[in-house]
């Protein structure tokens, strides 16, 4: 009879531990995405992975289209990307991204230079050859030295250094965001990589509750700009907070859902279980409750009595569930890579459903043996 | 103290109507030491059950010390349980996974305010009865007459005015009868009032008055002259070296 409340409130404790730590790694996530971003990317599917190279219709033609004609919208941002680009500083290489951006891009990514400054409109505008690294890029080329003003070959063409980006760190998929350099949009994509596509157009509404009907406007906007037409399939997907928090929660989502789901069958049917067992003890005990009525016990103080048996049952099914829950929540992080973080709050949710339970399916065995008549008991 | 005015206890089972007792009229004084005789069917045990407030007639008035039962709730009549009746009953009724001081306070527990010296109450009420050495034991460790001193003590813990035993010496051999009967007569002797029912003559003569009933109703009603006392003898004397 402890079973059925043991095996629910140790479902109960691993279901809010994984859950908690699901949805910080969540949080985080849309945090880093943004929470007020939207993501215009080239080639088709619903996943995340990186910008399909060979799609190449997404065009700096369709970044003006969507900021002229869709509404709410604070920035729009294209850009373009080239990975693995080799780097030439003195005597110094090093590989890293190249990425041409707008002079919005700052804005768009929350940003800044540490050092020196950013592209600007003009740098797009008279496509100068300037450059802004990233704290990877610095240190591997330059070390210690000051690297503002200095020379850096990005291919045969030689850029001007003129600032250096904050440090950002590993990303969520587990790249060094530092290890980049970032020229002006124009200047990339005519002179360094002599490309007419996007790789990505980066926007920001000015208030997420208009993003599904701006991704919806946005999509229908590009669908006709590239003439896709039903039943089609898109050449670019738009990235919302929401599907990458839907990609972020993955299957710690399904699992969460079974577990909650035999965690509630586990309590009623361990509370149907104890109230039987009780049912069939207030029988047996017949005696017992005819003699303490027959010594002045009334009727509540027996009612009270097989109360507290029932709710200490549960509550000892209560506390090994917890211990069982602890212990497997523990043995799910060692062996596996899903998250998992305990607090408080499940032991105590778990201690209220216990009680619950006890008092639930303890009243009706509780109540047959308080009205009991003391004759009846002592025949 | 005692006062049944035309008691009437009848059961109904839909259109059967059965009647147990028919005009039951006694008085009982306090300090008095009744035996009730009767066969089986002849509803003593109905009897006793009304005088010890655990059943109510269909009619009739059952005054006890001034107080009319009928008109208690359910509340009063266990508090009047509690505090004025003393139950004894032929299968002892022992808590069997519980100690013998903790059986013997059980009616403590039902007591308004549970008194802080409830626990040496019930060793000095069991010592009265003779298990003095065994006051940590569990009943299934004790025989048939020890585990009946329990249930006398336990009757006793709360001093009730009246001591109801149906059947005491009912599941004893003589000898452990015997000193069950003793220490009634002990207890007698000290001023209680006793209700004993039985079947046994022998027993019976113990006491000051035995009533006979028959049918549901009293059919014959005597004095003892001489009643039995286990002083003497052998059961006499056993008893009197166990009671300190």
């Amino acid at each position: 009879m402890l079973a059925g409340t043991m095996v629910g409130i140790a479902a109960l404790v691993v279901i809010m531990a994984i859950g908690e730590a699901t949805e910080k790694r969540v949080m985080k996530r849309v945090n880093n995405f943004g929470p007020r971003a939207m993501m215009v990317i080239p080639g088709g599917g619903r996943d995340f992975p990186p910008p399909d190279p060979n799609v190449t219709t997404l065009r700096p033609d369709d970044a003006e289209a969507i900021r002229e004609q869709v509404d709410g919208l604070t920035i729009v941002s294209p850009l373009v990307r080239e990975m693995a680009v080799t780097l030439r500083y003195e005597s110094s290489q090093f590989q890293a991204a190249v990425f041409g951006v707008e002079s919005n891009w700052h804005a768009a990514w929350g940003w800044e230079v540490r050092e020196g400054g950013g592209v600007t409109e003009q740098d797009v505008a008279t496509l100068s050859r300037v450059c802004v690294l990233g704290k990877t890029v610095k240190r591997e080329l330059f070390g210690d030295k000051d690297p503002l003003q200095e020379r850096l070959y990005v291919g045969k063409i030689g850029f001007t250094v003129k600032g250096v980006l904050e440090e950002r760190g590993v990303s969520p998929g587990g790249g060094d965001m530092d290890a980049r350099i970032i020229i002006p949009i124009t200047t990339a994509m005519r002179r360094v990589f002599d490309v007419e596509h996007l790789s990505m157009i980066r926007i920001l509404t000015e208030d997420s509750g208009l993003m599904s009907e701006q991704t919806r406007a946005i999509r229908s906007l590009i669908r006709e700009r590239h003439h896709v037409r039903r039943p089609e399939e898109d050449d670019f997907r738009i990235v919302t907070p929401l599907s990458i928090a839907e990609m972020a929660r993955g299957v710690s989502g399904t699992l969460s859902a079974l577990l909650a789901a035999l965690a509630g069958l586990s309590l009623v049917v361990g509370g149907i279980v104890l109230m039987n067992i009780l049912l069939i003890s207030v029988t047996e005990r017949r005696r017992e409750i005819g003699l303490r009525r027959a010594v002045g016990a009334r009727r509540r103080d027996i009612l009270l009595q097989f109360l507290v048996e029932s709710l200490s049952v549960s509550l000892l099914g209560m506390f090994i569930g917890g211990l069982l829950g602890w212990g497997i929540t523990q043995l799910l992080v060692r062996t596996t890579a899903m998250a998992a973080s305990l607090s408080w709050e499940p032991f105590a949710m778990g201690a209220v459903l216990a009680l619950l339970v006890g008092l639930l399916f303890g009243l009706q065995p509780a109540r047959r043996a308080a009205r009991l008549h003391p004759i009846e008991a002592l025949r | 103290m005692i006062e049944l005015k035309g008691i009437e206890k009848t059961y109904v089972n839909g259109d059967m109507r059965t009647p147990v007792l028919k005009d039951i009229w006694l008085r009982i004084e306090a300090g008095e030491y009744v035996a009730i005789m009767g066969t089986s069917g002849s509803g003593k045990t109905t009897l006793l059950n009304i005088l010890g407030c655990l059943d109510s007639p269909t009619s009739g008035s059952y005054l006890i010390n001034g107080t009319e039962v009928a008109n208690l709730d359910d509340d009063e009549l266990s508090h009047l349980r509690n505090r004025q009746i003393g139950f004894v009953f032929q299968l002892f009724n022992l808590l069997e996974r519980v100690t013998l001081v903790d059986n013997v306070l059980l009616p403590l527990l039902y007591a308004e305010t549970y008194p802080a010296d409830a626990e040496q109450r019930a060793q000095e009420a069991l010592c009265a009865v003779g298990l003095k050495d065994r006051l940590r034991y569990r009943p299934n460790e004790l025989s048939g007459g020890q585990q009946q001193r329990v249930a006398i003590a336990r009757a006793l813990i709360n001093n009730p005015a009246l001591i109801l035993a149906d059947e005491p010496t009912g599941n004893l051999d003589t000898r452990s009868g015997t000193e069950i009967l003793a220490i009634l007569q002990r207890l007698h002797g000290e001023g209680r009032t006793i209700l004993m029912v039985t079947h046994d003559r022998c027993v019976a003569e113990h006491a000051d008055r035995i009533l006979v009933l028959e049918d549901g109703r009293i059919v014959k009603e005597r004095r003892v002259s001489h009643p039995l006392k286990t002083v003497a003898g052998v059961s006499g004397t056993a008893g009197r070296e166990r009671i300190d």
